[in-house]
């Protein structure tokens, strides 16, 4: 019998034909085929290897070019140009940056205190932020941001001055209550750039404004200045002390507190874990304390109640009847407790997304 | 022909295809296919046309509902369309999610001895053949000049936007949310309500000119005082819903694992959390979960959470079935799908497991004692019948109260409850300001919202000194300019338009 595996005939000549698997058919056809110029089979079978061999090389290439557009597809939701833009950005860290979001009646509408959420592209998730500063005459509201999960290391990946937020809405939740006369502003962590309109609020409406904020070490350290311009005393705490006082922010808390008995009020933004040691550390002296609520939150209307916190005996919806809270009356505990509930899932999104676009 | 009685026509309704129940509780396809175009037939010639409908006065739109069912018989369905869209905004979304049978079904004369005419599936059958064709029935516009501001992009302002866009308004709709809506996009999941539906319904309205703003929650970005003094608007429909979840107040309940219904269908509806991760929002529903309540709500977080890979499903009320205030459909649709149904159970406390997550309920057994001011018989608890049950999910879907936000942000009188006050003319305290849906009635339906919708749209014409008529949409004169809203065309010279 004749060797004819790969080989027909047209017209006397002889072709090889390779099958294209189902997957490429759309782009390559049913089979790919070549002509060996010759009429002679024995000559067509000596000619045959090589040629299959290319063509198969051919679909192969294929079938990667195909496979890593789908996975690129897949994980690159595009930049949606009808989003808010983003004009400018600065990173403070590897991990913290700030995103300077053109929002105009935004920017007159933002009180010190309130939250906005922000969704990265049209298949992301809702994210709170605190607002970390607004500008009213460039119409614009900042928002520093931690890379933590999933999403705002994507947020850390894409965001870049010229693209856009899906959505931003906001201002949400309730201003912060000025009157206060003397005020420790205390700021830890993701907490630092939220307190700073805080404090340039009190200290614009006339009250002494003492500031502690809190880093890892002196080379994290942003803002200073800002901080500077608005504070009559500014304590800045570093875990490792290569500036400052070493130590935790409850540390330039308990300070500030001794230095000054007439301290009628302590706001605290930051991990809960910090906002319970300010709480606690306030406690024996008396003093009102006031502390920033972050749970989780789907849609930060008062809708779904993701956000439930239990503030003394009631329970609290943070979007709306929030974010600030009571400090002492806040169970931090099951705030802590609720803030993990979708760890699991939260590790799984960011080790598929890592795998995705590496 | 002869006359219709109820014994020559057809005596048992026409069937309409549903998804196989094993296959559907898999999948968020639509679980009610719609008629064939012979059901249809078939189902229309049912209607006896009485003379004096019972069921135009009992539908918060008034439809003329004999008027178009006769169309269908007639074969001119593109003339049936325009009957329901002189009433009636959507077709496509009413069909399927109004209570027909406390409403036009509900009084039906063919109902008292056989079913009723299936009024529902026949309109939203000619809805979905006006989406299918791209039917769509703009009228003429003149515009008037004046400018109008609808809070909420839900039915009820959906409906207002409409009937002011067509008097010739200016009309802007603001909804907070990144998606418009409202209870129709987070709330109602797509196997009831195909979100095709909804975007077409939407288009319909942007064809009007109606703009639509997501992204804006009114309130906080900018007050109901401040869209009347600075952003001019003449009048403001504030439709922002009931959208704040209950919860009871028994123990346990803010251990993880406890969620309300609307957190459950908006992570699932709204943000796509039943293809977690390839959207960001993630679910976190565990594989025995129990709904409390068995309201419509509640019947559609016990068939998301089938769907959504939940392995055995309950649902606790502490009345019985009889009782129950979702749809009859929806209560047997769900029980079809696998929800297995607790009556006569209420929950006294959710257990915690080590790690703070749910790990069961303290149930209580309930019979039923003297009727309460609803009419309804009290449920009363049985001493001694608490026993656990274990569940690793608990849903609430006890019924919501008024959204907030306006209230805390404007001057606007509110009732004792955080409802909008409004007069039977749908203002509220504030000139110029009207309110309508959930926000003022409590918890209802999609088309009592779109009736108040629409109810306060007449309201605000009148306020503004706009001629008005009740019809949405009417058809063009066989020989003749087309009227608007029933006004002659030469008496246009009359209609107010806003002095500048």
């Amino acid at each position: 019998m004749y060797d004819t595996k790969y080989l027909f005939q047209r017209n006397e000549i002889w072709w090889v034909k390779v099958a294209v698997p189902r997957s490429l058919r759309d782009e390559l056809g049913y089979d790919l085929r070549r002509s060996l110029h010759t009429r002679n089979l024995a000559e067509a079978r000596e000619k045959r290897d090589r040629v299959v061999e290319e063509l198969r090389q051919m679909i192969k290439e294929s079938a990667a070019a195909e496979s890593s557009g789908r996975a690129c597809r897949e994980s690159m939701v595009p930049d949606d140009e009808n989003g808010f833009e983003i004009l400018a950005r600065e990173d403070f860290s590897d991990v913290t940056f700030l995103l300077e979001v053109d929002a105009p009646l935004m920017s007159k509408a933002a009180k010190p205190g309130q939250f906005v959420i922000v969704i990265l592209h049209e298949r992301g998730e809702r994210i709170p932020l605190t607002i970390a500063d607004f500008d009213a005459d460039k119409g614009t509201i900042s928002l520093v941001i931690q890379a933590v999960g999933k999403s705002t290391i994507e947020m850390q990946q894409r965001c870049r001055a010229g693209t856009h937020l899906h959505a931003l809405v906001g201002p949400m939740g309730y201003p912060s209550e000025l009157g206060a006369k003397k005020i420790v502003c205390v700021g830890g962590g993701l907490g630092v750039a939220p307190i700073f309109p805080q404090l340039r609020a009190f200290k614009e409406s006339g009250a002494y404004v003492v500031g502690v904020v809190g880093f890892r070490s002196k080379e994290l350290i942003f803002w200073e200045d800002k901080f500077e311009k608005y504070c009559d005393e500014l304590i800045v705490c570093t875990d490792d002390g290569s500036v400052g006082l070493e130590g935790r922010v409850t540390l330039g808390l308990e300070m500030a507190l001794k230095e000054h008995a007439d301290v009628d009020r302590v706001i605290a933004i930051g991990p809960p874990i910090m906002m319970k040691a300010c709480a606690d550390t306030t406690l024996p002296y008396g003093v009102e304390t006031i502390v920033s609520m972050n749970p989780i939150v789907v849609d930060g209307t008062g809708m779904c109640g993701g956000c439930r916190v239990s503030v003394g005996d009631e329970i609290k919806f943070a979007c709306v009847d929030g974010p600030e809270f009571d400090a002492h009356k806040v169970n931090f505990d099951e705030l802590m407790s609720r803030l993990g509930r979708y760890k699991d899932d939260e590790s799984r999104a960011l080790d598929d997304w890592k795998e995705m676009v590496s | 022909m002869a006359k219709k009685t109820i014994r020559t026509i057809p005596q048992k309704r026409a069937e309409m295809p549903v998804q196989d129940p094993v296959a559907r509780a898999g999948n968020f396809e639509e679980v009610a296919l719609g008629f064939s175009l012979e059901g249809a037939l078939v189902e229309s010639e049912r209607c006896l046309v009485c003379p004096k409908p019972n069921c135009v006065p009992a539908c918060p739109v008034n439809i003329d509902i004999p008027g178009f069912i006769v169309e269908i018989s007639k074969k001119n369905y593109r003339g049936a369309y325009d009957i329901l869209t002189e009433s009636t905004l959507l077709p496509a979304i009413c069909g399927r999610v109004c209570p027909q049978e406390d409403q036009c079904e509900g009084v039906c004369p063919v109902g008292e001895t056989l079913e009723p005419v299936a009024i529902g599936r026949l309109e939203r059958w000619i809805g979905d053949m006006a989406i299918a064709n791209s039917w769509r029935n703009t009228p003429p516009i003149a515009p008037n000049g004046f400018k109008i501001g609808i809070v909420g992009s839900g039915p009820a302002g959906m409906a207002c936007a409409a009937d002011m866009a067509k008097a010739g308004c200016d009309v802007t709709v603001y909804e907070a949310l990144h998606q418009a809506g409202g209870v129709l996009r987070y709330g109602i999941p797509e196997f009831r309500l195909p979100n095709e539906v909804l975007d077409a319904e939407l288009e319909n309205l942007k064809a009007l000119g109606v703009k639509i703003e997501c992204n804006v929650l009114v309130g906080r970005l900018f007050t109901i005082e401040q869209m009347l003094d600075e952003l001019g608007f003449d009048a403001v429909f504030i439709g922002t819903g009931a959208g704040y979840p209950s919860f009871m107040g028994i123990q346990g309940e803010s251990l993880n694992g406890v969620l309300s219904a609307n957190e459950l269908l908006t992570r699932c509806n709204l943000m796509g959390a039943t293809q977690f991760p390839r959207y960001d929002t993630p679910l976190g529903l565990g594989k025995r979960v129990a709904v409390i309540g068995s309201g419509n709500t509640a019947m559609d977080a016990l068939r998301v959470s089938l769907r959504a890979d939940a392995e055995e499903v309950y649902c606790l009320y502490r009345r019985t079935r009889a009782e129950s205030p979702a749809r009859v459909e929806e209560v047997e649709h769900a029980e079809e799908e696998g929800v297995r149904f607790e009556w006569l159970t209420a929950p006294v406390e959710i257990l915690a497991d080590d790690n703070s997550n749910v790990r069961a309920l303290r149930c209580q057994r309930m019979e039923l004692g003297e009727p309460d001011d609803s009419g309804r018989r009290r449920p009363v608890p049985i001493e001694g019948s608490e026993y656990e049950f274990e569940v690793d999910t608990v849903v609430y879907a006890i019924g919501t109260n008024a959204n907030p936000i306006i209230g805390q942000t404007s001057k606007i009188a509110l009732n004792k409850w955080g409802y909008i006050e409004a007069d039977d003319k749908l203002a509220t305290s504030m000139a110029g300001v009207y309110a309508g849906g959930d926000i003022v009635t409590g918890a209802a339906t999609v088309i009592l919202a779109m009736g108040t919708g629409r109810q306060a749209a007449r309201s605000m014409k009148s306020y503004l000194g706009i001629r008005d008529s009740s019809a949405v949409y009417q058809k063009p004169q066989e020989n003749g300019e087309a009227s608007i809203f029933g006004i002659d065309p030469t008496e246009r010279a009359h209609v107010r338009v806003r002095v500048a």
